[in-house]
């Protein structure tokens, strides 16, 4: 590599690059035009503006050359990394619908940049093949969603969940660093296939062991697996519905898709195998162990949670543990299977928090008591909210029962020549059962259990943007469960393409 | 005299990284938790420097040019976070983050 090109840079980058501009523009569009407008005007500027960026960046995607590939891996197109980007940006659009007449913050114009720039850091983290351009694009992320979720300033709460968040995410930042900065050590390269290469010969060095753990921790840290989980429900309590949504969808979907590649292609020598009395050590015991935690304790603690934001927490824990098998398949169908899993759990989840910020509004806090009724005042946001639910416990025929069965069938399907991973689905499809008893609990408070006085409406109006965003997102779920192959068709071509 | 190897940088940074782990983990004062981090991300650096030099090429100094910005930012962000609560609290230590139970 001699000198850089740039105009194939810009031609490689041109939806990141659109939405960093659409960025700049809402920040110019709120701080010059709207500035003494009021505050419903200003997000409602902010909101359009940013809506036309993604559209610009979709745009310019689907312009796209299908392969290409910019200084050694910093920046890698292939039609599987093209559609997360589109579900990211998707995921991005409707947590913007889920801002609008939200009265948080003044920083009207701020808040929707920033969440641009998160966006932007998770298209370059799902695009990249290179430590140095993961470390960058995920902080990048990382800074915008601490910053987003300290937005409402009037609230001690949001404070103290933005720091929280901030000081174990500063950690996993730290732990991370060291793991790959021992990686590249071993193998002298950042390049994730030269890292493959470079390790072979060297699977027993102690280094490579520490250097696996601390990369695990670190990512563990941003997927919130247990034992590296605790920030998340305080995160998801504490912060604005906007950004809390946006830290259990759209991080989440870049995240895992970018640990896998770091696994798969990274660490593609070290895999290991986690088969019942067929233990070999590798990555994949070491994810084995994670995702058995998560799915135990994330379901079990969920069962006592009152409020329905840190339900939703939990969940996410134990949903964790589930996506982790995708990981350890360790194959294209492995990938296919996580990538419709999570882009489907991210469209449930932030149709669920659309639902709570409703109830939050009417009544003034997320207890699941405030649930109660729901399904008699406002038909259309109970049945809503039933199919986000039972989305997530995995009912057919709804996307979250296809997410999870293909998950399971690729568990099953590849690993060790005896049962494989089998010993983990059967944990798995349990703990799925023990998660319907929760979810359902937020099912018999919207449709059995009677209005009470603290459920009346005290504000008189609802609004319509979020009760439009939450009815698409039920209608996509459910799409997306009677119809898979909409998304499963070009996930698997892309995945097959992508050669992996 | 033996001379100075790999190892010896390893050792250094290894050690660095768990005094700032210590001081994280330890220390009640949200501002020392924050050089403690620092700590950490800068034993990452001096492990990459190492690294780079006796691997014969350039890129781990590249990757640390990067890291110190990143590092500076996140401070920036951080300290931003201690003024919101310090603001809403009157306080900058850990024992008051309680209102969110785990």
């Amino acid at each position: 590599m001699s000198s850089i090109d740039y105009f194939q840079l810009l031609k490689l980058a041109g939806p990141e690059a659109v939405l960093a501009l659409a960025a700049l523009a809402v920040l110019a569009v709120d701080l010059i035009w709207m500035r003494e407008a009021p505050i419903r005007q200003r997000q409602g500027a902010g909101a359009f503006v940013s809506i036309l960026g993604c559209l610009g960046a979709g745009l310019c995607a689907l312009q796209m050359p299908g392969f290409g590939s910019f200084a050694n891996g910093m920046l890698v197109i292939d039609p599987l990394t093209l559609l997360l980007k589109g579900a990211l940006l998707v995921l991005t659009v409707f947590t913007v619908l889920l801002s609008v007449d939200r009265d948080f913050t003044e920083h009207v114009g701020e808040f929707f940049a920033l969440i641009l720039l998160a966006t932007v850091g998770m298209m370059l983290l799902v695009s990249s093949e290179d430590l140095l351009m993961i470390f960058v694009s995920l902080e990048l992320t990382s800074l915008s969603l601490y910053i987003l979720t300290a937005f409402q300033k009037r609230s001690a709460l949001s404070a103290e969940a933005a720091l929280k968040y901030f000081l174990f995410g500063g950690m996993a930042a730290a732990f991370l660093l060291f793991g790959l900065s021992l990686l590249y050590g071993l193998s002298g390269s950042t390049h994730l296939g030269g890292i493959a290469e470079g390790l072979v010969g060297k699977e027993n060095d102690p280094l490579l062991i520490v250097a696996l753990a601390m990369t695990v921790i670190g990512f563990g840290f941003k997927i919130a697996v247990v034992p590296f989980h605790l920030w998340a429900p305080d995160t998801y309590q504490g912060a604005p519905l906007a950004s809390a949504a946006f830290v259990a969808s759209g991080s989440k979907v870049a995240s895992f898709f970018v640990l896998a590649k770091v696994m798969m292609l990274g660490f593609a020598g070290v895999h290991g195998d986690a088969g019942w009395r067929h233990l070999i050590a590798g990555w994949a015991p070491l994810l084995a162990v994670l995702a058995l935690l998560s799915m135990l304790l994330g379901n079990l603690v969920a069962i006592v949670q009152g409020n329905v934001r840190r339900l939703l927490a939990y969940s996410a824990i134990a949903h964790s543990g589930y996506a982790l098998l995708g990981v350890m398949s360790n194959s294209g169908e492995g990938m296919a299977s996580l990538v419709y899993y999570t882009v489907t759990y991210g469209l449930t989840t932030l149709g669920a928090f659309g639902v709570v910020a409703l109830v939050e509004e009417r009544t003034g806090s997320a207890s699941l008591s405030s649930f109660a009724g729901l399904g008699r005042r406002s038909p259309i946001l109970g049945l809503s909210m039933m199919v986000f639910m039972l989305s997530l416990a995995g009912i057919p025929p709804l996307a979250g029962f296809f997410g999870k069965f293909y998950l399971f069938v690729g568990a099953i399907r590849t690993g060790s020549p005896n049962i494989g991973l089998v010993w983990l689905v059967v944990v798995a499809i349990a703990m799925s059962a023990v998660s319907l008893y929760y979810y359902l609990q937020v099912l018999k408070q919207i449709y059995v259990t009677e209005e009470s006085a603290a459920t009346v409406d005290v504000t008189g109006e609802t609004n319509i943007v979020t009760c439009c965003a939450v009815g698409a997102l039920a209608v996509l779920v459910v799409l997306l469960g009677c119809f898979p192959n909409l998304l499963v068709g070009p996930v698997l071509a892309a995945t097959g393409s992508a050669g992996l | 005299m033996t001379s100075i190897g790999l190892g010896h940088y390893l050792v250094v940074s290894a050690a660095l990284f768990c005094i700032g782990l210590f001081g994280v983990v330890t220390r009640r004062s949200l501002l020392v938790i924050y050089m403690s981090l620092e700590l950490m991300l800068n034993a990452a650096n001096l492990a990459l420097v190492a690294m780079s030099r006796f691997n014969g090429n350039l890129d781990g100094q590249i990757m640390v040019f990067f890291t110190i910005t990143v590092a500076a930012a996140e401070v920036s962000v951080g300290l931003a976070m201690i003024v919101a609560l310090c603001r809403k609290r009157r306080s900058a230590h850990v024992e008051d983050l309680t209102t969110l139970k785990l």
